[in-house]
């Protein structure tokens, strides 16, 4: 998975970007928020946000097919959602239901999107600790921005070692078997390097007090971050 | 146990412990350091300090992993003030489990104060027990061998200063000391840059970089030089050269250690087997074929 899988265009400087991150935090909740509370019967309105949330996306220059492709990933775990609850409802209500999860669901989702990517990451996490989010949630967020790519990367790595190794058409039981295998196999080095991170954490003092730097002006604002140097991974 | 002071040229030298023995026998030898250059026997490194006052002192170090594998076996040595000493052993030696041990990583049950004869290891004359532990990690800098492990903030500045701050830094005091050890390691550039942006060589002095913040008297390196290019390598060689303290690294690069190091120490299935001058022990090519070792290139003949 590349670094930038959900923030490759956060170090854009389009009108968005140059927005305050407390600004964008707000117009996204107040966004997510409204579709919340309004009743599926007033779809217009979800129209409006969705189209405003379009809108975002084209003045933060975000392609639409990369819009496309993030939603492709996400459409079908919420179509199995808000498809099961037909059938465990019934009829009208879950339909009713479903059409609910469908639209409030994508709505939550571009609005995230638009803000993950004229935001980085990291003052985002600043941005949310100011704002009172305690310190241990966005530790996590921080920790699960900073290693879930190196656990795909392996993810990536052990798939390649199994097709070096694999002869022939596998059939779906081998597929099935080797796929439990890999998903085992990815927990428990999750969790050796999890240790490894926890004795890394010890041996530089912590002590179980979530602190977060605030650099003062000798630093260089985040705005003014660089792009990864040629050799970056 | 007493610690035998042996001289040399009329000055006092590296002290190596021995069981007691009567006067003038030779210490109790281990079957599989028969024919090695035993601890006691061995000469020290010229350029060690040899008045300055302990580092690090480990003595009768046991440590067996879970599942029952022993990794340390009855390890006894010390090292002084200012010596940069490598150990060097085959995989599986024991060499990045004892190097733990100077951090207080392992055992993973540390010995409470009121059990201090169970502490096998102390640094700077102070025991590694549970209540020294704060202490000892501020004496101690460590170095992980996978940066990945090390690295957990989203920011290089972040991550550098998550040391300073758990020290007890202010702010302004923690932003001035990842500044200043950025620049130590010539990235002073990188403050701000992602910490998945970093190239191999990059993440690893970004690691030092966030050790040598806490301002360390001494540095447990582990494997620093792995999966580095050579100018990677010569990089972070130049960052080591500029630490003024003590320095214990673990490494296959022998060749590194022969140019850098003042002492080397080859361990192997858990037990010491040779200490002394890294262009003496390296070039004996009966010790390095022993311990799946080989001769480096700048002291072969």
């Amino acid at each position: 998975m590349a670094g930038n899988f959900w923030d490759r265009y956060a170090r854009e400087a389009s009108v968005c970007h140059r927005l305050p991150t407390g600004l964008k935090l707000a117009l996204t909740l107040t966004v997510i928020l409204v579709g919340c509370f309004v009743p599926v019967e007033h779809w217009p309105v979800h129209v409006m946000l969705l189209s405003v949330v379009f809108a975002g996306q084209s003045l933060a220059g975000i392609p639409l097919a990369y819009l496309v492709r993030r939603l492709a990933l996400f459409l079908p775990m919420l179509l199995i959602l808000s498809l099961s609850l037909p059938l465990s409802h019934g009829g009208e209500a879950g339909w009713r239901m479903a059409s609910t999860i469908l639209l409030r669901g994508v709505l939550a989702f571009t609005t995230m999107l638009w803000l993950v990517n004229v935001t980085t990451t990291d003052v985002l996490l600043v941005t949310l600790r100011r704002y009172g989010m305690p310190g241990i949630v966005v530790a996590t967020l921080a920790f699960m921005y900073r290693y879930l790519f190196l656990v795909w990367d392996e993810r990536d790595r052990m798939i390649q070692a199994r097709q070096a190794r694999t002869f022939g058409k596998p059939t779906i039981d081998q597929r099935w078997k080797s796929g439990t295998q890999l998903i085992g196999m990815l927990l428990v080095r999750s969790l050796t390097r999890a240790e490894r991170i926890y004795g890394a954490m010890c041996a530089r003092g912590w002590n179980g007090t979530v602190h977060h730097w605030e650099p003062d002006a000798d630093s260089p604002p985040s705005s003014e971050r660089k792009a990864g140097s040629s050799d970056a991974r | 146990m007493r610690i035998r002071r042996r001289l040399q040229n009329g000055k006092r030298v590296h002290p190596m412990p021995v069981d007691e023995t009567p006067s003038g026998s030779t210490p109790p030898v281990d079957e599989t350091a028969t024919g090695d250059v035993s601890p006691a026997d061995s000469p020290i490194a010229e350029s060690a300090p040899a008045e300055s006052p302990w580092a690090i002192q480990v003595r009768q170090l046991n440590f067996v992993y879970p599942g029952g594998r022993p990794a340390l076996n009855d390890l006894t040595f010390d090292v002084r003030v200012g010596e940069i000493v490598a150990i060097v052993g085959p995989s599986g030696a024991g060499k990045s489990t004892l190097l733990m041990h100077f951090n207080g990583l392992l055992p993973s049950e540390i010995p409470r104060r009121s059990d201090r004869a169970a502490a096998s290891v102390s640094i700077a004359g102070i025991p590694v027990v549970r209540e020294n532990l704060p202490d000892i990690r501020r004496r101690v800098g460590f170095l992980f061998q996978d940066p990945d492990d090390q690295l957990f903030c989203p920011t290089v500045g972040e991550d550098v200063a998550f040391g300073p701050l758990n020290l007890g830094c202010s702010q302004t005091e923690a932003t001035a000391r990842v500044i200043e050890s950025l620049t130590a390691v010539n990235l002073a550039d990188a403050i701000s840059r992602s910490t998945l942006q970093l190239s191999m060589g990059e993440r690893k002095r970004v690691c030092l970089a966030g050790v040598l913040a806490c301002r360390p008297e001494i540095l447990a390196l582990d494997e620093p030089f792995s999966n580095l290019d050579p100018r990677a390598r010569r990089n972070l060689l130049d960052c080591l050269r500029r630490f003024n303290g003590t320095l214990v690294l673990t490494t296959h690069d022998l060749d590194v250690v022969v140019e850098f190091c003042t002492r080397v120490v080859v361990l192997d299935n858990g037990r010491l087997h040779a200490d002394g001058p890294p262009a003496e022990i390296l070039a004996n090519p009966a010790l390095m074929q022993r311990h799946g070792l080989e001769i480096p290139f700048r002291l072969r003949t």
